[in-house]
Order: C-alpha cells, then sequence, then structure tokens
C-alpha cells in the first residue's frame, strides 16, 4: 500500500516535473493522409479578382483562346 | 506606347518583412532587386489546417507603391521572324516579359530564345567596358581613351595607306537606322569596304533572284504560307531556324496543304513533313531541273502566264530536257525517277504551292543558280505574284532584311542603288552634303565607284600579294561591328590575318570570339568596345516578309555600353566629320549624359524615307509604324491586312514596297508581283531591270498583263521624265515637282511625283516587265549544276566541272578550277571521304556568343557535336558521345562529340555552327577578357572549312566540304 | 471549371524548348533543375515525335499519396502543389512519379537545400501569393494573375496547350477535325497501321513520316 502510494507520488512528481520542463513530445502528431504544410490561398483570393471565383474563371477561359490560332484563323 | 502602371497604394498591415522589403527596394542594386522581382504582396496566410483557410477579406498590402511600372513593346533579336514581346520593366530594371498574343507575325509565340530574351536585361557576360589587349591581357580603358585610340589608329592607317585599308563589317543586327548610318560612316571615311552578315547568308539569293524579276526578297510571307497547298522546302530547317513559321505552316497542314522536304539530313523540319527526299549536298539545280523536266514533260506548266511574264523559258526548257533526263537526275542528287516525279506532281497539281530555303541552296559556289532553278520553278509553274505561292525565302538574322536593303553593303548605298556617280549624287542629297565633298573622302573617284571587299574573304585582303589586290594597300586594320569571326570559313587563315593586322576592333555587346581569337595569336593591338542590344535603344527592323517594326527601348544600356549610333556619332567627331554625319537630324541625349549624344532613330527612319524610292521605303514614317505596333489585334492574320481601326487597310508592317510619301498611305505591299491586285491595293508587277529587248525579244510584259485597275494594259519600262511627258502625264506634276523630276527618273526623283502621278494611275514607277529565266549576265545564263570544289565524286568533277578561277573578283583573285582540280589530283576524297556540311540548332543563334552567354538557352546544348551514320562511326570504331579529331583538307583538326544517328545518310556529316571557345582541342577560356566568356563554349566548325566562294557574290560553301573522322587521342 | 491540364500535340510539336525555356526564365530556375523538357521518341528517323513532358498534376497524384510527410496538396482547380519547407528531400515523390517531374536541386539552388521542385502550374505555392517568398522558393504565380503557364502560352507552335481541361479538349478537338479529312484517317489502316490504298512504298531513306512498313494482311481484315 504504501509502495504504491510511493510509486504513485514518484510516478506524478516525474509527470510534473516532465512538464515544468516544457519537454516537447518525441514522436510527431502525424495525421495520415492530410496535408501538413502551411496553408496556402486559393488563386482568385488576391487583386485583381479579390475572391471573385467566376471572374478569375473567366479570364482564365478568355485567355485560353490565345493559345487556339484558330480563333484568328477562319478557315 | 509606354504604359506606366502604378500599383494602388492602399497600405494595409502586412507581416514585417513585406513593410522592410519596401523599405529597401530604393537602394538595392540590379542584381539583388532581380531576384526580389515582381513585389505584390499577397494576402496573410490564415492559420488553419488546410490549405485554404476560411476566406478572409481580401489584402493587397502594398510594397510597390515605390515601384515604378513600365510595359515596353519590343520585337526579339534573333531570327528574321520577328516575334513581338512585351517587356515589363520595374524600376528600371527588366523583371518580366510577356508574350503579344496580338501580333499578327506570331500570335505570342516564341522559340527557346525568343522565351528568354530577358536575359539580356542581366546579361552577365557581357562586355562590360572598353577594352585593350595589353601584353596579352585584355585591360579595361575608358571611353575617351578608346575613342581617341581607336580613332588615332584608323587615322593614321588611313592617311598612310589610304581609307580602303580599313575594313568595317557591319551588322545585320543592328536597327535599319543603325545600319544606314553605318554606310553613310563608312562612305564618309571614304570607303567601300564595309559589308554584314547577309554575305554569307542571302547574298546569293539577293542576287539571284532580284536578277530574275527585281527585287532579292521573300516574295510572300510567313502568314501567306497558310494560302498554300503544297510547300517544298529545299535547303531549309525552319523547325529549327525559323521555329515560329512552322506555326503557319502547320496550321496550313492541318487544313489540306501538303509538306515536302528536301535535304542531305533528315532534320526536325522533315520529320513533320509528308514525303521527304534524302539528296546529296550541293546538287539542288539538278533535282529541281529533275522536277522540271516531268514538268514540261507532262505539260503541267502554265504557257499563258510564260508566255506573258517570262522571258527565256525555252532556253531552259531546251536545257532541262537535253541534260536532266531521270537517268542523269539520279547519278548526280541519288534521288530515283520515282520520288521526282512525285514531287513534281504535288508541285503541280497542288497549286498554288511555294518553295521555301535557306542555306541549303545558298550557300554554296553556283548558290547564285541554285536559287535561279527554284525562281525558274515556280515561274514555270506560274506560282510568282500568287498568295500561297510565291519564292518564300527565310532571311537570318533579325535585321539582315533592313541591313540588305539600307545597310552597309559593298557594292551599294542604300537603297539599292549601286555605286554609280549618279546614285553618289542622289545621296549626296539626301544626307545634305556636297558631291565633291564625299568624292574628296575616296581615294579616287575610281575607288568611289568600285564595289569593295566582302566579310567573306576580308582575311585575303589581309593576306593576299599586294600585287593581285585590285586596291593600293593591304587591309591594315579590322572592325567587327557586330559580326562574329567563327560564322566565316577557313579559320585557320583568319588568327593568322588577326596576327598581322596592326589594329582589330571589336564593338559588341559580347567580346565574341574575335576576342579570344585575337588574344590566342597576338600580344596587343586588340580593342574591344562594348555597343548596345537592339533592347537598349530604339529603332525599326525589317523581318523577312518585309515588314518593318518599330522596337521601344527597354531598358537603359547596360553597364558601360553605349548605343551604335552613339558609338558612330563619337567617331564621325573624331575623324572629323560630325556636323557632316548628322547633318539633317534631331540630336538627344537618351539617358542625359553631356558626353553622349546620338541622332534620334525617328530622324534617321525620316531620312530613310526621304530618299529610298527605289523600293519604297518611303511611306514607313515612325508614326505609321508605331502605331500599328500599338494595333496589332487589328490585323488579319492570313492577308495581314487591318480590317477597321486606326490603321485600317495597311498591311501590317507596311511591308516594302511602300510607295510614296506617308501622306498618300500606301498600304505596303504583302506579296510581291501580284497582278491580282492594284498597284494601291498592294499589288505589283515583274520590275523592268533588264532592258527593253534581248535579241529580238521583247522583255517587257505582254499585251493583257498588267497590274489590276492600271491604266497602261500592256508591257512599259521604268518611268523616268521623258515617259511621263510621252505619256502625257507630265502635266499632272505641280511645279514643284517638275522642277525637282526634269531629267531623273522614278528613283532620283526627290519629290517623288513622278511616282505619285504614275500611282494615280494605277502603274508601277518600275515598268511592267518580264521576268527573266535566262539570266545573261550571270556566269552561267541557265543555271547548271556544277560540282563543289571539295566534291566527294572526282568522277563527277569531270562531267560538271566549276568555273574557271577570276583574276580581281571582288577586288581579290579568286580561285575556281584549280582548286578543284587540284582536289582530283591529290585524291582529297580517298583522304576525306566524308562530306561536311553545317547548318542550325535551334537553342543558338549565328556565331553563338550571345545565346551561348544566356544560361537558359546554354543548358540545352552543352557540347558542340558531328552528326554521323552509324556505318561510317562503326567504319571508324567511334561510339556515340565520344569525342573525335575531325579533320579536313586545311589541315586543321577540330574536338567534336559524335552523335551516331540516322539523321544523316551514310556519307554524310554535320556539325552546327553556333560554337565558338575551343581552338583545335584546347579552352581558351584564358583568352577572353574576364568575367565574359561564354558559359558554353566548343569547337567553331569554320576553323577547319575550306575555300570555296559564289561566282557572283563571293558567298562561301559551307553546306559541301569534306572531313575525315577519327577517334580522339590527345 | 474543369482541372488544369497540360496537352502537348505530338502532331505539331518542333522540340523548339521554347517551353523549357520560358519556365526556366519566368521563374528563374537554376542550372539543373529541370522542370519541363522535351523528350523526343525516333530520333532522327522518319516517325520522328516529340513531346513536352513536366508534371501532369495527376487527380490522384501518387506523388501526394507516398510523401512520407504529407508536404503536398491539391488546388481547387487540380493544381498539385508542395510546401518546401516541410519537404524533407527523400526523393519517394521521385520514385513514385511516373513522369519525372520532382527535381532535386544542387545545395544552394534555389533558395532551398535539396528539397524537391517541380513544375507548380506557374501557381507558387504555400505562401502569399506573389509575395517574394513565393518567388523565391516555387517562382511566380501567374494563375493569381489571371494569366496561364508560361511554358502554354510561348509555345512556338502552339502543340502544349495549358489550362482548363474542358477547353483544351475543344481547342484539341477543332485542330483533329481539321485534320482528319478524308477516310484515311478511320478505319482498318489507322487501328492496323496498314499505309493507305495506292501509296507508295518510299526509296530507301526516304520514307514519309510514319509510314511503317506493310504487314501481311491480317485474316478477315478488309483494307479500306
Amino acid at each position: 500500500m504504501i509502495a504504491t502510494r510511493i510509486a504513485l507520488t514518484i510516478v506524478s512528481v516525474a509527470t510534473l516535473a516532465l512538464a515544468g520542463c516544457g519537454e516537447r513530445p518525441q514522436v510527431i502528431n502525424y495525421k495520415q493522409g492530410t496535408y501538413q504544410g502551411k496553408p496556402d490561398t486559393p488563386a482568385y483570393q488576391g487583386a485583381p479578382f479579390n475572391g471573385n471565383k467566376q471572374q478569375w474563371d473567366n479570364a482564365i477561359e478568355t485567355r485560353m483562346q490565345s493559345q487556339n490560332e484558330y480563333t484568328r484563323l477562319h478557315d | 506606347m509606354l504604359l506606366t502602371r502604378k500599383t494602388d497604394s492602399t497600405r494595409v498591415a502586412g507581416p514585417r518583412l513585406d513593410r522592410t522589403l519596401g523599405a529597401r527596394i530604393a537602394t538595392m542594386d540590379r542584381r539583388a532587386f532581380l531576384k526580389r522581382s515582381g513585389l505584390v504582396a499577397g494576402a496573410g496566410a490564415f492559420a488553419s489546417q488546410l490549405p485554404y483557410g476560411t476566406m478572409g477579406k481580401a489584402q493587397a498590402a502594398d510594397e510597390t507603391a515605390n515601384v515604378k511600372t513600365e510595359v515596353h513593346r519590343t520585337v526579339c533579336t534573333h531570327c528574321s521572324v520577328g516575334c513581338a514581346v512585351d517587356a515589363v520593366v520595374e524600376n528600371g530594371v527588366w523583371t518580366r516579359q510577356e508574350p503579344v498574343f496580338d501580333s499578327p507575325l506570331n500570335l505570342g509565340a516564341h522559340c527557346a530564345k525568343g522565351a528568354s530574351i530577358r536575359e539580356h536585361g542581366h546579361g552577365e557576360h557581357r562586355l562590360k567596358s572598353p577594352m585593350k589587349l595589353v601584353n596579352g591581357k585584355y585591360q579595361k580603358i575608358s571611353w575617351e581613351q578608346a575613342i581617341n585610340e581607336v580613332g588615332d589608329k584608323l587615322a593614321g592607317i588611313r592617311k598612310e595607306s589610304g581609307p580602303d585599308a580599313v575594313f568595317w563589317v557591319g551588322s545585320s543586327k543592328h536597327s535599319n537606322e543603325q545600319s544606314y548610318l553605318l554606310r553613310k560612316f563608312v562612305s564618309y571615311f571614304g570607303s567601300n569596304n564595309c559589308d554584314h552578315q547577309a554575305r554569307i547568308c542571302h547574298s546569293t539569293t539577293v542576287a539571284g533572284v532580284a536578277n530574275t524579276w527585281g527585287y532579292g526578297a521573300m516574295t510572300n510571307s510567313y502568314n501567306d504560307m497558310q494560302n498554300t497547298k503544297c510547300a517544298i522546302y529545299m535547303g531549309s530547317n525552319a523547325a529549327e531556324a525559323h521555329p515560329v513559321s512552322m506555326l503557319h505552316m502547320l496550321h496550313a497542314k492541318e487544313t489540306g496543304a501538303k509538306m515536302i522536304v528536301v535535304d542531305p539530313r533528315f532534320t526536325r523540319t522533315a520529320a513533320k513533313a509528308d514525303e521527304y527526299v534524302r539528296i546529296r549536298s550541293g546538287t539542288d539545280i539538278a533535282f529541281v531541273f529533275g522536277m522540271l523536266y516531268h514538268i514540261f514533260k507532262n505539260n503541267w506548266q502554265d504557257d499563258k502566264y510564260i508566255n506573258d511574264r517570262v522571258y527565256g523559258m525555252d532556253k531552259v526548257k531546251a536545257d532541262v530536257m537535253a541534260k536532266w533526263t531521270p537517268d542523269k537526275v539520279e547519278e548526280v542528287t541519288g534521288v530515283p525517277e520515282a520520288r521526282v516525279y512525285k514531287l513534281a506532281e504535288m508541285m503541280a497539281k497542288n497549286r498554288p504551292s511555294t518553295v521555301v530555303w535557306c542555306m541549303g541552296q545558298t550557300q554554296h559556289t553556283t548558290g547564285n543558280a541554285f536559287v535561279r532553278a527554284s525562281c525558274i520553278l515556280q515561274l514555270a509553274l506560274g506560282n510568282v505574284g500568287v498568295s500561297g505561292g510565291g519564292t518564300n525565302i527565310f532571311r537570318g538574322h533579325d535585321n539582315v532584311q533592313g541591313a540588305t536593303d539600307v545597310g552597309p553593303n559593298p557594292d551599294s548605298l542604300p537603297g539599292y542603288y549601286g555605286v554609280a556617280t549618279g546614285s553618289w549624287k542622289h545621296f549626296a542629297t539626301v544626307w545634305g552634303v556636297d558631291y565633291e565633298w564625299i568624292k574628296k573622302q575616296f581615294a579616287s573617284q575610281a575607288m568611289m565607284e568600285k564595289p569593295g571587299m566582302t566579310v567573306s574573304r576580308w582575311i585575303d585582303g589581309v593576306l593576299e600579294k599586294n600585287e593581285l589586290i585590285d586596291q593600293d594597300s593591304n587591309l591594315r586594320a579590322l572592325v567587327f561591328w557586330g559580326h562574329a569571326p567563327n560564322s566565316q570559313t577557313r579559320g585557320k587563315e583568319m588568327v593568322e590575318a588577326m596576327k598581322k593586322l596592326d589594329v582589330l576592333v571589336v564593338i559588341d555587346p559580347y567580346p565574341s570570339a574575335t576576342a579570344a581569337m585575337a588574344a590566342m595569336v597576338r600580344k596587343d593591338g586588340v580593342y574591344l568596345l562594348p555597343a548596345a542590344t537592339q533592347l537598349e535603344t530604339s529603332g525599326s527592323c525589317t523581318a523577312s516578309n518585309r515588314s518593318l517594326q518599330w522596337r521601344e527601348r527597354v531598358i537603359r544600356p547596360l553597364f558601360e555600353s553605349q548605343t551604335d549610333h552613339a558609338i558612330m556619332y563619337a567617331f564621325a567627331k573624331k575623324f572629323g566629320w560630325g556636323p557632316e554625319f548628322i547633318k539633317n537630324y534631331e540630336m538627344w541625349k537618351p539617358d542625359g549624359d553631356a558626353k553622349w549624344e546620338e541622332p534620334t532613330p525617328e530622324s534617321v527612319l525620316k531620312e530613310i524615307n526621304r530618299g529610298m524610292w527605289t523600293i519604297g521605303y518611303t511611306g514607313q514614317s515612325p508614326e505609321r509604324l508605331k502605331l500599328h505596333m500599338k494595333n496589332m489585334q487589328t490585323f488579319d492574320v492570313k492577308t495581314l491586312r487591318a480590317k477597321g481601326g486606326p490603321c485600317d487597310g495597311d498591311y501590317f508592317g507596311l511591308p516594302w514596297p511602300c510607295y510614296g510619301t506617308p501622306e498618300i498611305k500606301h498600304p505596303g505591299s504583302p506579296n510581291l508581283y501580284d497582278q491580282s491586285r492594284a498597284m494601291m491595293d498592294g499589288g505589283g508587277c515583274f520590275r523592268a531591270n533588264f532592258g527593253v529587248e534581248r535579241d529580238g525579244v521583247s522583255l517587257l510584259a505582254e499585251d493583257g498583263s498588267f497590274p489590276k485597275g492600271s491604266d497602261l494594259t500592256t508591257g512599259y519600262p521604268e518611268f523616268d521624265h521623258v515617259l511621263m511627258k510621252k505619256l502625257g502625264w507630265w502635266d499632272e506634276l505641280s511645279d514643284a515637282e517638275k522642277k525637282a523630276a526634269e531629267g531623273k527618273n522614278w528613283k532620283t526623283d526627290l519629290s517623288g511625283g513622278i511616282q505619285r502621278v504614275t500611282m494615280k494611275h494605277g502603274a508601277h514607277p518600275w515598268g511592267n516587265a518580264k521576268a527573266r529565266a535566262v539570266v545573261w549576265n550571270f556566269p552561267d545564263g541557265v543555271p547548271q549544276h556544277r560540282e563543289p570544289l571539295y566534291s566527294p565524286r572526282p568522277d563527277l568533277v569531270a562531267k560538271y566541272p566549276t568555273h574557271d578561277d577570276k583574276r580581281a573578283f571582288w577586288r581579290l583573285p579568286t580561285l575556281y578550277k584549280s582548286v578543284q582540280e587540284a582536289n582530283v589530283k591529290e585524291k582529297v576524297a580517298e583522304k576525306f571521304p566524308l562530306v561536311l556540311t553545317s547548318g542550325r540548332l535551334v537553342e543558338y543563334e549565328g556565331g553563338g556568343e550571345e545565346t551561348r552567354s544566356n544560361r537558359w538557352l546554354a543548358e540545352l546544348q552543352q557540347e558542340c557535336f558531328i552528326e554521323i551514320n552509324p556505318v561510317d562511326a562503326n567504319n571508324r570504331g567511334v561510339r556515340d558521345g565520344e569525342y573525335v579529331w575531325v579533320k579536313t583538307p586545311t589541315g586543321a583538326q577540330i574536338k567534336v562529340k559524335t552523335q551516331v544517328t540516322e539523321r544523316v545518310g551514310k556519307g554524310t556529316t554535320f556539325i552546327p555552327f553556333h560554337f565558338s571557345g575551343w581552338w583545335m582541342g584546347k579552352d581558351m577560356l584564358g583568352f577572353y577578357p574576364e568575367g565574359s566568356a561564354p558559359i558554353i563554349r566548343g569547337e567553331a566548325v569554320n576553323t577547319a572549312t575550306t575555300y570555296g566562294y559564289d561566282s557572283v557574290t563571293m558567298m562561301q560553301e559551307t553546306k559541301t566540304t569534306l572531313c575525315q573522322v577519327e577517334k580522339f587521342t590527345a | 471549371m474543369a482541372r488544369m491540364k497540360f496537352l502537348c500535340d505530338a502532331e505539331r510539336c518542333i522540340e523548339c524548348n521554347a517551353c523549357v525555356t520560358a519556365c526556366k526564365q519566368e521563374h528563374e530556375i537554376p542550372w539543373g533543375v529541370n522542370r519541363r523538357r522535351v523528350v523526343t521518341i525516333n530520333d532522327g528517323v522518319p516517325g520522328e515525335r516529340s513531346i513536352s513532358v513536366a508534371c501532369m498534376h495527376c487527380s490522384d497524384a501518387p506523388c501526394m499519396a507516398v510523401c512520407p510527410v504529407d508536404c503536398f496538396y491539391k488546388s481547387e482547380e487540380g493544381v498539385v502543389l508542395h510546401d518546401k519547407d516541410l519537404c524533407i528531400g527523400c526523393g519517394y515523390c521521385f520514385y513514385a512519379c511516373p513522369f519525372g517531374a520532382p527535381q532535386f536541386p544542387q545545395t544552394g539552388a534555389f533558395g532551398v537545400r535539396g528539397k524537391m521542385d517541380k513544375c507548380t502550374f506557374c501557381a507558387g505555392g504555400p505562401e502569399p501569393d506573389r509575395s517574394e517568398a513565393e518567388f523565391q522558393k516555387y517562382g511566380r504565380n501567374r494563375l493569381s494573375e489571371g494569366k496561364l503557364p508560361a511554358c502554354a502560352e510561348m509555345c512556338s507552335t502552339k502543340a502544349l496547350l495549358g489550362g482548363d481541361g474542358d477547353v483544351i479538349a475543344n481547342i484539341y478537338r477543332e485542330r483533329v477535325i481539321h485534320r482528319g479529312k478524308g477516310g484515311e484517317v478511320w478505319g482498318w489502316a489507322t487501328a492496323y497501321k496498314l499505309p493507305p490504298a495506292g501509296a507508295q512504298q518510299g526509296a530507301p531513306g526516304a520514307g514519309a513520316p510514319g509510314a511503317a512498313p506493310a504487314p501481311a494482311t491480317p485474316p478477315g481484315a478488309t483494307k479500306s
């Protein structure tokens, strides 16, 4: 009984001591299959689109036609 | 067009990093700035586990409030397609480039070189300051010292040995204004000894084609190839030399056109062809006439066209039918009858068909005949002057067309006026100086009217015995002004010539191989002056299709470089004719530096407009050109014509001839000699350049053959005041015009009245004549196949020998027969059994020092190599990727890596010509000025190439020589 | 909007390397890092074809699946990007990628030692859009400017198309329709690589590209 109590005390003291040191866990808190890096923002977030996804979509699709010379060569 | 876009200055609290950076921009040096360029802070990061956090308010933290952003529209400086580039400049530093989708010429497309042109804004390997070779090492000197020393040395040589003792090698990379000024410069110095890259590129084209029907330029355009039904590329590797032209060709192919490639190599262009024919290098005339044989035999020729517009086709036909039967064609070219027939049939049955050529046809001792054979083929088929037809000659450098038109040619003043007395008087008037004063600058009137030497032979001008050259003194000084040395043949002899010169000057953005070659063989007497590139100045350039484009200045000259025209003016002042040089121009100091003044490119172009009546460089004023560059999207891509908008009715770039003054607003001529269009609509007819009749046959066009809408429905000669009076049109000139035009013709009438009235009647000032299938003033009236000087077939040399030697040709004795006969006698073809041909790579341009200093391009081609067929490689025990010695009859040997490939046929090898910086196995790095050697160096194939020159233009025979390949041993 | 994709039209690619240098120039990519490369098969013989290859931005990207530190993510439009700060340079993605997209710069290259680098579809990476940090690590962010990858926009013959997969498909379809004139494009001849009826067999060394030698007629096949 006393031994258990002593053991418990030692363990709790040890835990507190550890906590007191501010020691970090040795193993990374790893979540399998989820991106672990810095956050990013969508392409349409900043100027000049300012979050307007539709406007960005339209800009991209219009610009894509520059890759198609058939729009300027009417055969 | 200057778009100054200041980013909006709403400052939002962002991370500290951005703010400190914003404060530091102004004090950063250029290189550091480039690393941090393009700053526009995005929104702050959101703390979240997912990549996209909650959609917060958009934050535009602005660090760029003190960054001035400008967009300048320029044109790539590499090849003659003329791809436009929008250069984004921030705080004077070139940070980004964007494609110009609006351009009707390239639609935003680029090749590897155009996509990386921004590297010119870094220029780490540029020549940074003037340098002088002192005791074998290049040392930095000041501009003042450079101009003074070089000026003194050249003036001294001029005084002792006459102005012809200096040779000025000009550049096809100069703008129109700069090349025009250089021709004037050399004229004032008192010599015709100037030249540029066209000599070794398309000089044979210009001579051959101009002598066939009037002008020696691409008749149609890259865009017009969209309209063709069948294109034959004979001697052109457009996929590597003019990649963006393939956009037009492949689009045409997709919509039904056929594509044929005839080449000794299975090139990347051949990989896209419907039909590919392998031909022995140097036998194009036999091949073309082999096609003509089938065309005549099957009556596929256009008889009416020939009757109305061609002289001498009957003589050609007689020659072809007798000499070029299928067995003879196969013997010479190696191509069997069935293949030749098939190609002839394709060209004949899919009209309009077009012929494309480049160096494969031009760089031979009979190059002038090769190109004429192609012209004759097109005349027989009635393809010239037709949209989708014509002879589409792809020129090389970005402004070789312009430099040929208005620049430093030894046999002509700007505009193909020639060097006769009348031409000099014309230019004296245009330049605003006294004719007698110019004459006084020359050694004599005889020298003034004698064509100078050519860049392909300058080494003989130095080394040849004095009594054999057709001028008083040998060449004692050479100025390489924007030209590389490793693109000319006989490099081994070139260094001997460099040794012998009194002084050698290089004026270039890069030291060029000249600097290293010279430092290798001499200790002093070499000067390097840093010139600015075309991206550091403004001006116009002429693309291969004759369109002019205006370049805006992107950045100021890097390091201590100066623009070419500023350097010219500095020397003009040093030589004592500064005021004469800048007579009619506005002067300016682009960066406020008091020491460096230069004529504005606009005012120089205006002078060109006032004087270039021959080729119609008169209508392309700077204002019109700038308007075109601003409104590119209004031009139709197939026809190049603006539909509405501020340039309505113009053809893009006002392709010359653009007749009359800019006020008349001629739209330019997209396809030459097109009689289906009216004069003011861009139409034309063949020039009456060769007289009125020959041997009783009229050289003028037949009745009923005339440009649409012309008042004259017959053939007529060139217009002059006599003809105007005869026609009763003289009185339509104004009094001022009559005064100027009296006694003059359409080329020398500076008022332009003769042209204006002629145009009003829908007629052409240059006459309406027949094209000549027989050019009687050339060595061979009807093109003849002649074996190259270094021919692999001695048996055929006996049947098709080369020309006789010439005593004084472009001032030098030039050998043909003696070289060829010696080769046969000494069995050179047995000792050197492999044909060596050279050509282009897509990653590099010209001599290569500029592009091999661009790290993005250099990474793609790191070694010079030889393409060799597996059979030949195995016969020599040579493996793919090994080094070999390539030995030629000159005694030179070069060390290159092998590429064993079926691309070349058995018995033929290929080496690209863009490399330099190794000399017969040794790296020349130590001979370059510190910090200015190109990243990639390799053997120059021309170190080992041989003697051989075209019989009309002195073009070098680089496409066919002989070599032997052996395993490399140290 | 469909996913972002690349398509390189092998009928048009002439191996000019504009796509390669456009990418290098746009992102100031150092020597030795090849985000995009042109691959040529049958070099020098009839049948030579070239195709430009970079990251294919796979929908089910193997690189993403195998990364031990999960540094990959996918944008809404399907662009596969990764976080260089997290990357440990192990090369497992290099192992997994069927296209050879991951690149590993030498020390000091691109500002980040040994971290994997690859084509970003000109969409930057997990740093503030168009910031200096993003440019240093990942290159330009053209997508956030409403532009498309530099390689596709600068292609000399418009062989390389890059952008919304739907739009690319439409552009490509139009070309295919134009090319496919006549019955010789479809049918047995195309499927079984038989030459079109009546075609000549070229002379030695002078064959038309893509023309395979005529095999024996398969039993039951009808020549078109």
